[in-house]
């Protein structure tokens, strides 16, 4: 008993009530008794003539003890000791239970809680409804579809600044990528963000040491930094002593001038920054460009805060006014504004304020929004065949206690009060798994962020439960006790006393079976939807796997370095990049070793542009050609394997002061050239030397599109390797300790040169389907979670039905029917539930699996192997399921069960 | 069959706790003497039902227009003694009021005094 809890005090002074009032109605039976007596009636007669007065004494104490008032909480008390005692006594069903509905809401849960960091989760700033984000709306030239831009030039920023009305105050910024963080002589790795100096102040934000930036400190000479919470722990110690401290950003002089309190990672979830500098100190950190000047250049996210009162429509109607009247001016001033996409995009396209109270763009939700609704409807699913299954149990439970309740409403009992009772016992069940639940889908979530991520360190997406997901835990517990109690409590207790009582036996009418043969052709059939489920994202995973990408994935390795972290300018970095390749071309066990601004499969880059000149000849705008494109070192497609078509290869002799030239893929040289040798044509300045076969630029799910591969060391200073760093590829024979000698040999070029982005290019892959790999285990696991609880529901049936036909199966034993027959009745029933089940599942499974078809990738959602692989697994399951009852059929004694009947 | 304690009181509700009033503003008594005390009283017409009675009691108890104390009583077992509070006496007096107002009306318009052909 120590396991049920004592009564809490209040229901202690409660028992002292209870016993006086049974001493009050036993003094009013006793004197009742006494008049009578003296009335000339012997003691008996007077005793019962009392009893008759005073008509059903547990009634009368009931009713009296309505009137103290506080019953129902006394009731509810009863009711869940009562529970604990029941389930106290079936531990093999209360465990079972528990379990199943601890493993269906802790899924839920988990999943709930990712989506809450990912989607729903409000930032910790004050007032985060009146947050907006600046976005540019344009319609495509080639779809007339329209595509929303979230960069911003700095002129746009200052304009909206000065004129704005409607907003109380508009902040930019821009990520910084990586950043080299020294202190007290090391250095390591930070990501950073270079945000407006009212940033902070804009989001009402107080720090937890220091203070955050002056808007005087926002200027070219910025020096000052502010730590993100878990940077500040991981690397500081949380010791408040930083803050005044020094540190170094890429070799130049930073001062810590505060900690951004605990709970703010940034406007982006996903993207948290270590470090934040005002905006101006790229002009130290970046130098060059245009970036403070040019209207068309966009570089920066915008984001605002409504004034109170504001409507988003209103101040979204005022800053598209201010941004057509600005960016009007500046057509004529621009130097790029004669150009069409550039009047296109200023005549055509709008600027559109989004609410960010969950905070700005990410393109950790944009990925993960969709899989992740879909997988909580898979997880509400297994939820729902729990309950079916738990249903079933509470039914099976129920024919068996129908003395009990019998016994309990013929002394008085109302079926309210019964109905509420075994309720009770049922939201006990959903509150033990629900509790269970939550470490469980603690477990669950973090696990599964650390599934989600694509870096060397969890992505910084918190799932601890907030109140949010406690509310939603307690809310499907409720809501699953509700719908697996209901049902069976409802039946139990429609039993006419009289009958019940003198039957004796645990015989259920009817009906009850053809619901729970229903509850397991319900479990049946969304199994079928998850089994199936499953199977369309695992067969996604291995066609996405296994399609041609025009590389082999095998033997590479890759890294990544940038000369920026380590001080150099950018007109040096060709040089460091190129001593680093010739290193790693000696390197023993290396077959061939090159460099590329964008590695296969990329997960950080995209480049792209548009190519309006053909062999000298202007595409008119809508005709130019969208390409892809890359910047590769010699020896870039042998590493990677990608096949070359024709001409030549880079070489070295390809540098700047070499005449500019080209490498395309077979797609381009189709769009460009069609029907024509394209080596030897020009596009824009560049002469094409090689085609080299189509590779997938993006990846697995992107078809063949146009790519353009510049020579690195010719093209990269030109563009002032404005994009970073550089990746390495290394193709190896023999991978031992590769990427240690790697990084000596960067080391041995310079040892402040970090190395970072190191994997195999089949890791690299990996991650790029991280998404689909996601998919696919969480809906096997939930499929197999749907298996087991389906086969348990079989089981359960079928295992009852023998027991309750335990009788006619003896008489027919005796009557001479063969094993086999009984077995074939068995398997039968079993088979023909299942076989419903399947029938049923299998439209449902089809119409559901159409929401899907977005993630689907060489199938349709109406793949036939996915279906048929259900089918077989149900029916063995069946199988399964059916024989421990057939062999218990088989043994049964016909003259031992013809004498119990 | 069990009927629902509410539709039980209903009848009596009201009417049941002025008889109780009543009967107690003569001084303390037990549950089973004022059942008594009340048939007696209106000869034998008002039968109070002991299911009704102790819920009623309970009921004004709470509320506190009665209040209760543990007494031997002349059997000499201990029995629940009930006395009217000042809070009580009040209660009765507008309960009281209120029924003579109602049977006023009722008698008058039963049994008119002076009544003129429609």
């Amino acid at each position: 008993m120590s396991w049920i809890p004592h009564k809490p005090g209040w229901i202690a002074g409660r028992s002292r009530k209870d016993a006086e009032l049974e001493e009050e109605i036993r003094f009013h039976l006793e004197e009742e008794a006494r008049q009578a007596a003296s009335g000339g009636l012997t003691a008996e007669q007077a005793q019962w003539a009392a009893r008759r007065e005073l008509g059903n004494v547990a009634l009368v104490m009931e009713d009296t003890r309505a009137a103290w008032g506080w019953t129902p909480l006394e009731r509810l008390w009863q009711d869940v000791r009562y529970a604990l005692r029941m389930l106290r006594r079936n531990p093999g069903f209360a465990a079972a239970a528990v379990l199943s509905l601890a493993l269906g809401i802790g899924a839920n849960t988990a999943i709930f809680s990712l989506l809450n960091a990912v989607v729903l989760r409000m930032l910790p700033v004050a007032e985060a409804r009146q947050l907006v984000q600046f976005t540019n709306t344009i319609p495509l030239w080639e779809t007339g579809s329209a595509y929303a831009r979230n960069l911003f030039g700095y002129p746009q920023l200052e304009r909206f600044q000065a004129r704005a009305t409607t907003l109380a105050g508009i902040v930019g910024g821009t990520g910084l990528g990586r950043l080299n963080v020294g202190f007290h002589g090391n250095s390591a790795l930070a990501d950073g963000d270079a945000c407006t100096g009212n940033f902070f102040s804009v989001l009402g934000l107080t720090p937890q040491y220091g203070r955050f930036f002056r808007p005087e400190e926002d200027r070219a000479d910025a020096s000052v930094a502010v730590l993100a919470d878990s940077y500040w722990r991981s690397r500081f110690g949380a010791n408040p002593a930083i803050v005044g401290g020094a540190i170094t950003i890429d070799r130049i002089p930073f001062t810590v001038v505060g900690i951004a309190p605990r709970d703010f990672a940034g406007l982006s979830v996903g993207s948290g920054p270590d470090v934040w500098v005002p905006l101006h100190a790229l002009d130290r950190l970046q130098p060059g460009g245009k970036r403070w000047t040019e209207p068309f250049l966009s570089w920066m996210w915008m984001a605002g805060r409504l004034r109170a009162g504001v409507a988003r429509e209103r101040a979204q109607a005022e800053m598209d006014v201010l941004r057509r009247q600005f960016l009007t001016e500046q057509l004529a001033v621009s130097a790029i504004g004669g150009m069409a996409n550039v009047r296109h995009f200023v005549r055509d396209g709008h600027l559109v304020l989004r609410p960010a109270a969950t905070g700005v763009a990410s393109g950790l939700r944009e990925r993960y929004a969709f899989p992740l609704q879909l997988l909580m409807w898979v997880a509400g699913t297994v939820l729902l065949i729990a309950c079916a299954n738990l249903a079933n149990l509470l039914l099976a439970r129920a024919s068996q206690r129908r003395r009990e309740i019998a016994v309990r409403m013929a002394i008085g009992a109302s079926r309210g009060r019964l109905v509420r009772q075994l309720l009770t016992e049922s939201l006990v069940l959903a509150a033990l798994g629900g509790a269970l639940a939550v470490p469980l889908a603690w477990w669950g979530g973090s696990l599964m962020v650390r599934m989600i991520s694509a870096g060397e360190t969890p992505a910084p997406v918190a799932v601890d439960p907030d109140w949010r997901v406690l509310a939603f835990t307690a809310a499907i517990a409720l809501l699953t006790g509700i719908l697996f109690g209901l049902a069976p409590a409802l039946r139990a207790t429609s039993v006419d006393p009289a009958p019940a009582m003198k039957e004796g036996t645990h015989r259920a009418g009817r009906r009850s079976h053809t619901m729970d043969r229903l509850l397991v052709v319900v479990q049946v059939a969304l199994s079928v939807v998850l089994i199936s489920g499953a199977g369309l994202f695992v067969r996604t995973l291995h066609k996405l796997w296994t399609v041609d990408m025009g590389y082999h994935r095998e033997n590479v390795l890759l890294f990544s370095v940038d000369a920026k972290l380590a001080g150099y300018p950018t007109d040096r970095a060709g040089a460091v990049y190129r001593q680093i390749l010739d290193k790693l071309q000696t390197l023993p066990g290396v077959q061939s070793a090159s460099a590329s601004v964008v590695r296969p499969q990329d997960d950080e880059f995209r480049l792209e542009d548009r190519v309006d000149q053909v062999d000298g000849r202007t595409l008119p705008e809508p005709d130019a050609i969208h390409v892809a494109w890359n910047s590769t070192s010699p020896g870039y497609f042998s590493t990677v394997m990608t096949p070359l078509v024709a001409g030549r290869d880079f070489a070295p002799r390809d540098r700047v002061s070499a005449p500019p030239v080209v490498i395309v893929n077979q797609s381009l040289a189709r769009r460009a050239f069609p029907n024509a040798n394209p080596l030897g044509h020009q596009l824009g300045e560049a002469t094409v030397i090689g085609m080299v076969k189509d590779a997938r630029y993006g990846g697995a799910r992107e078809g063949p599109a146009p790519v353009l591969y510049y020579p690195l060391f010719q093209h990269g200073p030109e563009q002032e390797f404005g994009w970073g760093f550089v990746s390495f590829e290394l193709r190896y024979g023999a991978r031992s300790n590769l990427l240690d000698e790697a990084r000596r040999a960067v080391a041995s070029v310079d040892p402040n040169l970090p190395v970072f982005r190191a994997r195999t290019l089949v890791e690299q892959a990996e991650q790029a389907l991280l998404t689909e790999r996601l998919l696919a285990t969480l809906s096997s696991f939930f499929g197999a979670l749907a298996v087991v609880l389906a086969c348990v529901g079989l089981y359960g049936l079928m295992a009852c039905a023998v027991a309750r036909r335990s009788g006619e199966i003896g008489i027919r034993l005796a009557l001479g029917a063969r094993p086999g027959h009984i077995v074939r009745m068995v398997l039968g029933e079993t088979l023909s539930l299942t076989l419903a089940g399947i029938a049923a599942g299998i439209p449902l499974a089809l119409w559901s699996a159409r929401f899907a078809k977005s993630v689907l990738f060489g199938i349709g959602p109406t793949d036939p192997f996915a279906i048929a692989g259900a089918v077989v697994i149900l029916i063995g399951v069946a199988a399964v399921a059916a024989y421990v009852p057939a062999r218990r059929a088989l043994s049964i004694d016909p003259g031992v069960a013809v004498r119990c009947e | 069959m069990k009927i629902a304690p509410a539709s039980r009181l209903e009848l009596l509700q009201g009417t049941l706790d002025l008889l109780i009033l009543r009967t107690l503003q003569t001084g303390k008594s037990h549950g089973h003497a004022i059942a008594k005390q009340i048939r007696r009283t209106s000869e034998e017409l008002l039968r109070v039902e002991t299911g009704s009675l102790y819920p009623a009691l309970h009921r004004l108890e709470a509320r506190g227009w009665i209040a209760a104390e543990w007494e031997p009583a002349e059997s000499g077992k201990r029995a629940k003694y009930y006395r009217l509070t000042a809070k009580g006496r009040k209660q009765l007096q507008a309960e009281q009021t209120k029924w003579e107002t109602f049977s006023r009306a009722m008698g008058l318009v039963l049994q008119p005094l002076n009544e003129e052909p429609v």
